[in-house]
């Protein structure tokens, strides 16, 4: 809220006292255009529990990493897997949410960034100087390099076993997957405690609609997040859909490339996240969203009737059964049937204009700001 | 009938009034200019707006209007020194002149940044140029008191108020169209985004409340100069004035434009008014009574006077048919903007869009442009909607790929637009090659159609 324009609202109050006419007015809309409200779900409902669960599941990661790490056998390698799956395909849930604490530490940035870079791996496995802060090892970490060092670094497990308990090498591999465990830990561990502090109530208190408020902010991540990746990221760029890859498909730079078969799960999930999120849907629960703040302020095409929320739901929902029809290895799918990952990105970069554009443009949010006079 | 309004008319320009309003405009125009230059730069926006940016947009006719590097900087300064000598009357013709000269360059420099307040601040700078805002109470009048008069020729003052109501009326004008009337927009999208505004919040959500600001501001536009210059109204309308943009200011993001319009109206007001000003300014200063009660009356040369007054009818002319031009264009205006700036046309419309650039080579390569690389977010913004500027950018990109080794590389564009609310489309035709196109002010058959009527001005 903005008190510094207080007096002069004051001031004009009483100028046209009279004028306006004061009674209580009853026609309550059906949909809250309160966005205070909408914050408030945001961050208590959706962004802290899905963090709470992510964490759950990140913390089942570190406890079986930490026991493969201190004893490399094949049934702790395949727990370690397993957990890893369930923390990749929680995070889905989370990765949306790069706003607040989880912009200010780019969280994305040391999770989720693929594909890997393996001679990076390596160097860093051999470095005793090692700094995963720096750009430049964004792709060594996260995630991409976990499904690396458990599902790719050789093709049968016994290999891949004998590779951490190598005579002369095997401990610092062993180290170097518990240095990136813990690291996640401990990133998480500084999004969560922040969001968990001060930061919830600064969140819900920016109220406004301009540069740094939170429904802006949160937008600008949002729309950004589906943008690049999941729409370029997970589709565009593995299929050759986006013109930079010039038409060329690189199968190679699927998301889990090295475990392949949960790749489309793991896009189906962002999808259904990033739907639920537009919905106002928390684990099963309905709160104030984008969706019914579209249709409190009335958002809809003043030629066709066409009302935006609707619109976008249609869109988002093409999206999903196109996805429902995708092989679970989108490795294997773009090698029998790119068209169908190239029909994916098309309906997605649809969905992006429709949110960069209409959505912005009816909830007045421009993207990507910068703070200038307008007449 | 005719030779009854000229005489008229020659009579007219023969009347002489007080310099007093003209003075007092004088002074609040340098004191807002120089403040205005100076919160500009404090917002670090030279830096921002002409200094960062790696290309300019330029105005057709103007490609030779650039940015100075760090010596925009010293621009700044040199209209801000001009202002104060504008607002305190010393060397006042040429500080006039250097404000002009330095204020318009400035606005020239990026086509991004217009705004149409800016253009009002550079008309009205041009207007003093030739008023006589020095004849009184002035630095110039205190050390020349041949100078200091107690009469001036009244068109001097008029001209002012004339460049107000032409403001003011077509900005009313342009809002007579069926979006801004019987759909409320886009007041309709702007007031729920203020809604958490302390006890007005709630309002701005009701659909009325969109249309009775719509509706006011268009009533408030078209009457507002009429009940300025009207005696018995003016008092009412002045207050409205105060109202009207104080609100504005609190809803909308424009600056200091609400604090130069109410200071600029306060010319209406009648001359005992703004002698009390100054006698109040100069008792303050311990002004001699005979520097602020001068006897004697000032006029230009034979000469000068016509000439002054030919170059103001025909600038006056020009400022009354300049908002039609868009009459000569094909299209709806709002879609293709041909003949949009230079006309009133203010906060009328909610425009937004993204425009995606193809470089394609002679051999087959195809790149597709990250604008960012070229475009601050703000010149991205303004870009994106407005088809001159998309093919200015085209030309930019054209040029930057000839030189990084793509051979007459062509350039296509993926545009999307909504306007109003209206869900968006392409706005651009994707098949045309823009590398093809020349800028010219023919209608640019290369727009897509808007397949909608938005009826009126």
């Amino acid at each position: 809220m903005n008190y510094g324009k207080y007096p002069i609202i004051l001031f004009l109050l009483t100028l046209l006292f009279g004028c306006v006419d004061s009674t209580e007015d009853q026609d309550i809309p059906e949909e809250n255009s309160d966005r205070k409200e909408m914050l408030k779900f945001w961050v208590e409902e959706m962004i802290i529990p899905s963090y709470s669960e992510f964490e759950q599941d990140l913390q089942n990661m570190v406890i079986s990493a930490d026991q493969f790490v201190n004893n490399p056998t094949e049934s702790n390698l395949q727990a370690l897997r397993n957990t890893w799956v369930q923390a990749y395909v929680s995070w889905q849930h989370v990765e949306l949410f790069e706003v607040g604490p989880a912009e200010k530490y780019t969280l994305r940035n040391f999770y989720n960034i693929y594909p890997t870079n393996v001679s990076g791996i390596e160097t860093n496995i051999s470095s005793s100087t090692l700094n995963l802060n720096l750009p430049s090892t964004y792709d060594q970490q996260g995630f991409p390099a976990l499904d690396y060092l458990i599902n790719g670094v050789a093709e049968e497990d016994i290999k891949i076993l004998e590779f951490y308990t190598d005579s002369e090498k095997g401990e610092n591999r062993r180290a170097y997957l518990n240095t990136l465990v813990t690291r996640m830990e401990l990133l998480l561990n500084q999004v969560t405690s922040d969001w968990n502090g001060p930061a919830k109530e600064e969140f819900i208190s920016k109220t406004g609609l301009d540069i740094g408020s939170s429904t802006a902010s949160m937008v600008n991540a949002y729309v950004l997040y589906y943008e690049r990746h999941v729409r370029s990221g997970k589709f565009g760029i593995p299929s050759g859909a986006t013109l930079a890859s010039s038409g060329t498909p690189n199968p190679e730079k699927i998301e889990a490339y090295y475990k392949q078969d949960i790749s489309l799960l793991l896009a189906k999930t962002a999808h259904q996240a990033f739907t639920d999120f537009f919905n106002g849907n928390a684990n099963g629960k309905q709160g104030p969203s984008l969706k019914t703040y579209l249709v409190a302020i009335g958002a809809k095409d003043p030629s066709t009737g066409i009302l935006l929320s609707e619109y976008i739901t249609e869109q988002l929902a093409v999206i999903s059964n196109l996805l429902n029809g995708l092989s679970e290895n989108l490795y294997q799918q773009i090698i029998t049937d790119n068209d169908s990952m190239i029909q994916v990105y098309q309906e997605m970069q649809k969905a992006v204009r429709i949110l960069k554009v209409d959505m912005t443009s009816a909830m007045s949010i421009t993207i990507t700001y910068t703070d200038n006079d307008g007449d | 009938m005719v030779t009854n309004l000229k005489t008229r008319f020659s009579s007219y320009l023969n009347q002489t009034s007080s310099p007093a309003a003209l003075v007092v405009f004088r002074m609040m125009f340098g004191l807002l200019m120089f403040l205005s230059l100076l919160r500009f730069w404090l917002k670090g926006w030279i830096h921002q707006l002409y200094i960062a940016p790696k290309h300019h947009f330029s105005y057709y006719g103007f490609e030779w209007v650039q940015p100075l590097g760090q010596y925009t900087y010293l621009l700044f300064l040199v209209g801000m020194i001009a202002a104060l000598f504008i607002g305190i009357g010393l060397y006042y013709r040429w500080a006039a002149l250097l404000f002009f000269l330095s204020f318009t360059y400035i606005e020239l420099m990026d086509k991004t940044t217009y705004l149409n307040h800016y253009y009002f601040i550079s008309l009205l700078s041009f207007l003093l140029i030739f008023l006589p805002a020095n004849a009184y109470f002035s630095i110039d009048a205190w050390r020349k008191p041949s100078l200091n008069s107690s009469k001036i020729p009244s068109w001097c003052t008029d001209s002012i108020k004339l460049m107000v109501i032409i403001l003011y009326f077509f900005a009313g004008l342009a809002k007579l169209n069926s979006d801004w009337l019987f759909l409320a927009l886009p007041m309709k999208i702007w007031l729920p985004a203020k809604n958490d505004l302390p006890l007005i919040g709630n309002l701005l959500n009701e659909t009325w409340v969109a249309y009775l600001f719509s509706w006011i501001g268009c009533i408030y536009d078209l009457s507002i100069g009429f009940l300025l210059l009207y005696t018995p109204t003016r008092k009412l309308a002045y207050t409205s004035v105060i109202v009207f943009h104080l609100l504005t200011s609190i809803l909308f993001p424009i600056g200091m434009f609400p604090y130069i319009m109410i200071g600029t109206a306060l010319i209406f007001f009648s001359q005992d008014f703004h002698l009390r000003i100054i006698h109040k300014i100069g008792g303050i200063m311990h002004a001699s009574s005979s520097f602020l009660n001068p006897q004697r009356s000032f006029s230009y040369s034979n000469n000068l006077n016509s000439l002054f007054i030919g170059l103001l009818i025909l600038f006056f002319t020009i400022q009354i048919l300049l908002p039609f031009r868009y009459l000569l264009y094909p299209g709806e205006l709002f879609w293709t903007e041909e003949g949009y700036r230079f006309s009133w046309r203010v906060m009328l419309m909610e425009k937004m869009g993204s425009a995606t650039f193809l470089a394609k080579g002679e051999n087959g390569e195809i790149k597709e442009v990250d604008n960012k690389e070229f475009l601050t977010p703000q010149q991205e913004k303004m870009m994106a909607t407005q088809p001159d500027m998309i093919l200015e950018f085209a030309h930019i990109l054209q040029n930057h790929f000839e030189k990084t080794g793509i051979e007459n590389p062509q350039i296509y564009v993926d545009s999307y637009v909504s306007l109003n609310g209206r869900i968006g489309k392409a706005l651009i035709d994707p098949k045309i090659d823009l590398s093809e196109e020349k800028e010219s002010f023919a209608p640019k058959n290369w727009i897509l159609k808007f397949e909608d009527e938005i009826k009126g001005f």
